[in-house]
């Protein structure tokens, strides 16, 4: 032990010596300090390191040592490998020799990872060499977890390893002192950076590293990632426009065997649908308690049902099967966690709460019941099995319906070429840059000058204009350049150049808001007696009736009642009669998946069969033929049909959710500029319904001039003004910007009366404020991300090119009918309210006149 | 009685026009949170209360309930706003009829000129309360629940500011045009009539 080091409370917190039981995660923070051993190794710091290594067994891999070296050489960049090879410490170790050498106090690593849910792994990690050093240090997480006593002793002094989310680096951000607090970081480790790059929280995080480089500018970044596209500009995106990145990887592909679970009959597969339980039995048969098993689903509610089923299906299995999912009680997922770990449990239902992660160590087998989605997505998953390098990962698919068997034979073929997609970085949101600068406002200030140009050094915002920011800047001092418009409103307040949050209450309101995730507002789930179950979200709550049933956390529940942002339960008595739904970004089919299920269904239109999957669905791409065509590679297949809901057109152009429903935003505007008309629109990854109640002329109308990409965000503009889709984008840059208060609990009950729905608010400002820079912004979101506005114009160009293959068919096809049953939301329109409501009643009496 | 597209009530034998849920200083609560909402709501409503004022003649103003979102919505802008409105209605009578959200305000603006109820008002065959229950012997006309109903068919979907019609009692839509809603559950033998931009339709 160093002779400087002082003995400290929670010193190590009682986990350095591996030999010991882990404590119960509850009495952790009042655990006394084991008595420090000194380091069995000699050596400096990094020597001692590489000994421990050496004892663990291990032999650095190249890439591991490049990592150290590089870090030693001062630079900063990325370390690219796939899951399991030991990313972790090829960053680590560098840094953490560095600091022993050191051996001061205060905060000099921060350890940035995605899901809180897995910070306690990474914590095992990052203590575990520390018993090769002599030197005495703390490595403590602080995330959304985090007891408020941990974090009160925080705030007076950071540990010198830090393990934290986005979020909680924020609000550490927002902190009075949080220069001081960061004025001696000398390595930033941001984990799962694919993860973060292409999303708000990516930008928040860009967003933060820039604040952090200002404060400390010696400060050292390295990504961790796994395989995407376009690896260099995720390099590129953390570190910053001021440096350029040192790129690490490692070729230790592993080799990965997919599977389908094919159906015996296909003539008794549902056409849609996502639940899947036509294929229990068949998953029940199949699963061996002896090798551990992860199950993952594509909905939270759906992993809930097939917990259900399973432990229905094989009720000796109790003990070997359990749920994870987001919503579920931290405690109770550690629990999951633990017991995969230690093999005391064997088959884990769970959602992407588990597609991160340290190390599930013994876990042998992957299930992925419904569609993939994406081809990185699915190799991660992958991934998870035999998490050991140089092991071969085992997925199967399991399909839930006919032609996701088609889905998953064009994810076997896009796998097998390895076509991973990129994740794009956003490009500059001024939702995010407004959270930022209320963040920077509260944590001690900024000037003007200096935060836009800080800003600037995140790559996301290196073309930010000087009339954006102010803008920006604008919005959270005067609500706006029109300051009239606001007069209540203050949220930064300039003094003497530097801009600072004053009033108390704007300060707490916007710590209760820092994130850039959006959900709903989470409510409680509590029994009666006082136990935690997890979160549900308060619209689901609040249509829920006491007396009712649910399921949740693989428990039967009885709604009681709802007080206090808290839904209060009991054991239910009679079978759960619904499953709660979660909201959150449904994925759409990936370019890479869309571009192979298109080369899938082109050769199975060719009459290739050669594929299990195809073979398996033939029946029903068989009647698709019969009644229609199956859609080729070439041209775009539309289908016209009359039925008693009115005519309706089918468009087939494979590209995900999104970019249909812009598409079809869009073609419903040109065709209503063509003939007066109301459209309700539905869309799912492979194509698109518009429907009509009066009759339109759909086949003069596909001319490849309906497809130009001439005055594309003009006319998505008018469209998304005319449609809900811009409204829909902006409930979560209200959130964001701070303009809705989510109901958290604890909130006080003041911000009650500013509850309002940002689709509410969006009226409001589209009547008040129509030139708001956040409608700019929610409209340019819903171009980039919600249509992803580059994808729609490639899919434009194709349709354009390509000539429309026509069909009139007399009922919906197998692929239109999906599209029927699963009819949303959206309208486009240019008919008065008044010949609508006029016209909805026509029908009414038409229905009431019909004889029964 | 008459249902008017301004989201307001009108009977026109007695001379009352009747609304609710005003919800005056909304916009203005929302900024003093820190919630940049730009103003215009209120000069808006305020509008639109004349022009149904002018359209019906009517000699008597009942507020019924809610006029008032909250304490700090009630800036020495929006008072002045509202008693500039007043002022050019000097021999209308206003009659406030207190609701859930009136209780966080003790005294109305005396410039408002009002008379201020905190129980419901009995006139002729009616009752005008704030919260929609029944009363023996009498039709209850009242708002609270901001009625919206969702009108869908085939293609087509709406969900447009309603006046309820239950047995016994009459809810009216939420005035104010910054309001959210509750979808109106019908009862066997209610009517319900949707406020589609200038008219007012039975669906």
């Amino acid at each position: 032990m160093s002779p400087t080091s002082r003995p400290r409370r929670n010193r190590m917190r009682g986990k350095q010596a591996p030999e010991k039981e882990p404590a119960p995660p509850k009495s952790r923070a009042k655990k006394r300090p084991a008595p420090r051993a000194p380091s069995p190794f000699q050596g400096s710091p990094m020597e001692q390191l590489r000994r421990w290594f050496a004892a663990k067994g291990w032999t650095p891999y190249a890439f591991q040592e490049e990592a150290w070296a590089a870090y030693a050489r001062g630079e900063s960049g990325l370390i690219h490998v796939p899951t399991g090879a030991g990313k972790t410490y090829a960053a680590y170790l560098g840094p953490l020799a560095d600091v022993a050498e050191r051996n001061q106090k205060g905060l000099q690593v921060l350890y940035l990872t995605p899901l809180r849910a897995v910070s306690r792994d990474v914590e095992q990690a990052l203590l575990e060499p520390l018993l090769a050093l002599d030197t005495d240090l703390e490595v403590e997480s602080r995330t959304g977890d985090t007891s408020s006593s941990v974090r009160q002793r925080q705030r007076e002094r950071l540990p010198q390893v830090l393990i934290t989310t986005p979020e909680s680096l924020s609000l550490l951000i927002a902190q009075e002192q949080a220069a001081e607090n960061f004025a001696a970081l000398r390595a930033i480790i941001v984990d799962e950076w694919h993860e973060l790059l292409a999303s708000k929280r990516g930008t928040q995080v860009e967003l933060a590293l820039a604040r952090l480089r200002r404060f400390a500018p010696d400060v050292r970044i390295w990504a961790l990632s796994a395989t995407l596209a376009n690896l260099d500009e995720a390099a590129r995106t953390v570190v910053g426009t001021e440096r350029t990145p040192t790129l690490v990887s490692a070729d230790l592909q592993r080799p990965v065997d997919v599977e389908t679970l094919v159906p015996e009959q296909v003539d008794t597969f549902p056409w849609s649908g996502h639940l899947g339980f036509t294929m229990l039995p068949r998953v029940a048969d199949w699963l061996d308690p002896t090798q551990s098993t992860l199950l993952f689903t594509n909905t939270r509610s759906q992993a809930e049902r097939w917990f259900e089923g399973l432990r229905y299906l094989r009720p000796e299995w109790e003990h070997l099967l359990a749920l994870h999912h987001g919503s579920i009680d931290r405690e109770e997922r550690e629990r999951v966690e633990g017991g995969l770990k230690d093999g005391s449990l064997r088959l884990v239902v769970c959602t992407s709460s588990l597609d991160l992660g340290v190390d599930f160590g013994p876990v042998e087998r992957v299930i992925q019941i419904g569609s993939p989605k994406g081809i990185g997505r699915t190799l991660q998953r992958a991934g998870r099995s035999a998490h050991r390098p140089g092991a071969t990962c085992r997925i199967l698919f399991v399909p839930t319906h006919a032609l996701e068997l088609v889905e998953m034979a064009a994810a076997r073929d896009a796998i097998a070429r390895r076509e991973v997609e990129p994740r794009v970085p956003l490009s500059k949101p001024l939702d995010v840059l407004a959270q930022h600068l209320v963040t920077c406002a509260l944590g001690g200030g900024f000037t003007r000058e200096a935060l836009r140009e800080e800003v600037r050094t995140a790559t996301s915002y290196a073309t930010l204009t000087d009339e954006e920011f102010e803008w920006t800047l604008a919005l959270v001092r005067e609500g706006g350049p029109t300051l009239r418009a606001y007069p209540e409103f203050r949220r930064v307040v300039e003094h003497e150049g530097r801009f600072r949050v004053t009033d108390a209450r704007l300060a707490r309101l916007h710590r209760l808001n820092i994130g850039t995730i959006s959900s709903d507002a989470s409510v409680q789930l509590r029994y009666w007696s006082g136990g935690k179950l997890g979160t549900v979200e308060e619209s689901y709550v609040s249509r829920l009736k006491p007396g009712d049933t649910f399921l949740f956390a693989g428990r039967r529940l009885e709604f009681s009642r709802f007080k206090d942002m808290t839904a209060y339960v009991k054991p239910a008595k009679a079978k759960a009669t619904q499953t709660p739904r979660w909201g959150g970004s449904r994925l759409p089919l990936s370019t890479s998946l869309a571009s192979a299920m298109r080369r899938t269904l082109e050769a199975a239109r060719q009459g290739d069969v050669t594929r299990d999957e195809v073979a398996a669905a033939w029946p029903i791409l068989d009647a698709q033929a019969r009644l229609s065509r199956i859609p080729g590679d070439g041209g775009c297949l539309a289908e016209s049909c009359h039925t008693r809901d009115g005519y309706h057109l089918f468009l087939y152009p494979f590209e995900g959710r999104l970019v249909h429903e812009g598409l079809a935003a869009l073609l419903a505007l040109r065709l209503t500029r063509l003939q007066k008309a109301t459209f309700s629109l539905s869309v799912n990854d492979y194509g698109m319904e518009l429907l009509t109640p009066t009759p339109f002329p759909f086949e003069e109308a596909l001319r490849p001039a309906l497809f130009t990409r001439e005055r594309l965000v003009e006319d998505i503009l008018e469209s998304v003004n005319l449609s809900e889709l811009a409204r829909r984008q902006f409930r979560d840059i209200a959130r964001v910007a701070g303009l809705v208060m989510p109901g958290l609990p604890g909130a006080r009950k003041s911000t009650r009366q500013v509850q309002a729905s940002a689709a509410l608010l969006y009226d409001v400002f589209v009547k008040y404020d129509p030139d708001n820079l956040l409608l700019r912004q929610a409209r340019r979101e819903v171009l980039e991300q919600q249509f992803e506005q580059g994808r729609l114009a490639r899919t434009l160009e194709r349709l354009e090119a390509s000539p429309v293959e026509f069909v009139h068919v007399h009922r919906p096809s197998p692929l239109a009918f999906p599209l029927v049953i699963e009819r949303i939301s959206a309208s486009v329109s240019n008919e008065s309210l008044l010949d609508r409501v006029e016209r909805l009643k026509e029908r009414w009496s038409q229905a009431d006149a019909r004889p029964a | 009685m008459e249902l008017l597209p301004e989201r307001a009530l009108h009977w026109p034998e007695a001379g009352v026009l009747a609304v609710a849920d005003l919800h005056w200083g909304k916009t203005e609560s929302f900024q003093q949170h820190g919630i940049p909402l730009p103003v215009g709501v209120l000069d808006d409503d305020l509008e639109r209360l004349s022009t149904a004022l002018t359209t019906t003649r009517a000699r008597r103003l009942l507020l019924v309930g809610d006029l008032v979102h909250s304490r700090q919505g009630l800036t020495g802008d929006v008072i002045q706003r509202v008693t500039t409105w007043r002022r050019a209605w000097p021999h209308l009578d206003v009659v406030l009829i207190r609701g859930n959200h009136d209780r966080h305000v003790p005294a109305l603006p005396p410039a408002w000129n009002m008379e201020d109820r905190a129980d419901a008002l009995d006139e002729g065959p009616f009752r005008f309360a704030h919260h929609p229950e029944p009363a023996a012997g009498r039709f209850v006309w009242a708002g609270h629940l901001h009625p919206m109903v969702r009108l869908e068919g085939g293609a087509d979907r709406l969900r447009l500011p309603c006046f309820h019609l239950r047995t016994g009692v009459g809810v009216l839509p939420a005035f104010s045009a910054f309001t959210g809603g509750l979808n109106v559950r019908r009862g066997r033998g209610d009517r319900v009539f949707a406020i589609a931009g200038t008219a007012v339709v039975e669906v």
